[in-house]
């Protein structure tokens, strides 16, 4: 297994990482004039890079960032590709309004126009690539994400510090992550004794602090920006609740971290949370663009001690459910078969 | 084999023009195969040659560096079909970047040696790197002119522009104006 990946030059160009060959091309020696090009110069390098690295029996790409790349290799190589879609740009913008955005969008098409299979995050995902590309259901595969345990275990042994009234958000401030809602549903509270702690960072940040201000919840509003896991890990032992207020989540990992910790859950139904969580049994869903639903959401489980230990325990459950093994076996079960389809088709390469 | 972005009736401007005057000839006298830009994926003969046609899969870019790089993949899927298909080629002749990513490719996963045919540079075409989308597009033609074995051209002017703003060593630039000076080349570079 050999991983081509990027590197801004204060990374190894080769290293060896728990068994996978990881090799880095440096995309900095040209310039670029926007994000598209400097990805489409990256997976030049990766073509060029790929070529030494000996023969592959199948090649794996991640969204458009890499397509370009893996499309090239299949056809060189005449090996088969499979593409995983994490995320589209349609999904995450709802509209294309420009040509940059189009040609991530035609890129994306390409991709699962090309690929052998197509594995999606999600059942929502699996309809949205199908929407979006007309890629056929039958050559996607579904494969949950996994959440990692160790994060659970290496929990310090400590009571847990919650007060009942701490409302926690993890993730990119980007407007997709629906951070705004969350204050929103902070100011409709605003009478309660409310604390609201904002973990990540992103371009919205400062539009939130202003939001906050606007809204006269400054004070109950905490941003705590990027933090690392033990921290991460001593604030959601402070957590009540936490809230992922998505306007677009193909999976939700951060879902599952929550639910593994003991912490309960309010998600948007959206995405892939709709599949992880089900309304009153792991968590409580709110309609998603709703600070109205949400705010209710927040009151209740804050309320209500009998509905949190329900959910928390159906969560603990729930969340072992979810493991990267089992994300693992289900894409090796992909490769099996795409090679088996392979081995018996005539599409090889000349030596062969 | 001659990767191209365009070749009569696919027209965008002279390098077509240029290339009808010279392929037929070459394709008299050496087994010749032109992968071009088409308006759908197609295997035919054109001129004497074998023609693989590779149709652009995407139609919106934002300029013409993210529109070549998405070409060039496509015409890479035209030269591996054609090389599969047909069998290895002892060259790969691109015309201007607009193509020459492509061979870069091949070159790296074939190990054909590669020439490039030098027209214009986006030095002699913009006259100043003045805009990032300028010096992204000389960045990528320093690149590729660096990784073939062989670059040609037409003129003194030329050869001489290469040496000083691409840094190319003069004995790797050769002059070709028809047929017989391309395939002297050729054999220039297998020794």
């Amino acid at each position: 297994m050999t991983v081509l990946s990027f590197t801004d030059g204060t990374s190894e160009e080769h290293e060896r990482m728990d068994g996978v060959d990881v090799v880095r091309v440096n995309p900095y020696v040209m310039r670029y004039p926007d994000f598209i090009s400097w990805i489409e110069g990256l997976n030049m390098l990766m073509v060029e890079r790929g070529a030494s690295l000996g023969s592959f029996d199948l090649i794996h790409v991640h969204d458009w960032l890499t397509a370009y790349s893996g499309i090239a290799l299949k056809h060189i190589w005449r090996r088969p590709l499979v593409a995983t879609i994490h995320a589209t740009e349609l999904g995450r913008r709802k509209v294309l309004t420009n040509n940059s955005e189009r040609h991530v969008h035609e890129m994306e098409w390409w991709l699962t126009y090309e690929a052998w299979k197509v594995i999606c995050c999600s059942r929502y995902m699996m309809n949205e690539v199908h929407s979006n590309f007309w890629c056929p259901t039958d050559k996607i595969s579904v494969i949950y994400n996994g959440y990692d345990p160790k994060m659970v275990k290496t929990r310090s042994a400590g009571q847990t510090r919650k007060d009942g009234k701490t409302v926690l958000f993890v993730g990119r401030l980007v407007y997709e992550k629906g951070p705004h809602l969350l204050i929103e549903a902070a100011s409709l509270l605003k009478e309660r004794d409310l604390r609201v702690i904002i973990v990540g960072e992103g371009a919205m940040r400062p539009y939130l602090e202003g939001l906050a201000r606007k809204l006269d919840v400054s004070k109950k509003v905490t941003f705590m920006g990027r933090v690392n896991d033990e921290t991460l890990l001593s604030i959601y032992e402070e957590a009540s609740v936490l809230v992922i207020p998505s306007l677009y989540e193909p999976f939700g990992i951060v879902a599952l971290e929550a639910m593994s910790l003991g912490v309960p859950v309010i998600v948007s139904n959206t995405g892939g949370l709709d599949e992880i969580v089900r309304d009153e049994h792991e968590g409580l869903k709110f309609q998603t663009g709703s600070s109205e639903a949400l705010a209710k959401a927040i009151a209740r489980i804050l309320d209500d001690e009998g509905l949190r230990k329900r959910l928390i325990g159906n969560a603990r459950i729930r969340a072992k459910e979810f493991a990267w093994e089992t994300t693992t076996d289900q894409t090796f079960d992909v490769y099996r078969k795409v090679l088996e389809e392979y081995n018996s088709n005539n599409w090889k390469p000349k030596a062969d | 084999m001659h990767i191209s972005w365009e070749y009569p009736p696919w027209v965008v401007g002279g390098l077509s023009q240029e290339l009808k005057s010279i392929l037929p000839e070459l394709a008299k006298k050496v087994r010749t195969i032109l992968v071009v830009r088409g308006d759908r994926d197609e295997v035919a003969e054109i001129d004497g040659m074998r023609l693989f046609k590779s149709a652009s899969s995407i139609k919106c870019s934002p300029h013409i560096l993210a529109y070549i790089h998405a070409l060039n993949v496509d015409l890479v899927r035209g030269a591996s079909t054609a090389i599969h298909e047909e069998g290895e080629v002892p060259v790969v002749h691109t015309h201007d970047w607009v193509s020459c990513l492509a061979g870069v490719y091949l070159k790296t996963c074939f190990g054909a040696p590669l020439v490039t045919s030098v027209y214009t540079t986006e030095l002699t075409r913009s006259k100043a790197l003045d805009s990032l989308l300028n010096m992204g597009i000389f960045d990528i033609e320093r690149h590729c002119f660096r990784k073939s074995d062989l670059v040609v051209v037409k003129s003194h002017e030329m050869q001489v522009h290469l040496i000083e703003d691409f840094g190319l060593d003069k004995e790797k630039i050769a002059y070709a104006r028809n047929a017989d000076d391309l395939i002297s080349a050729y054999r220039r570079l297998q020794g």
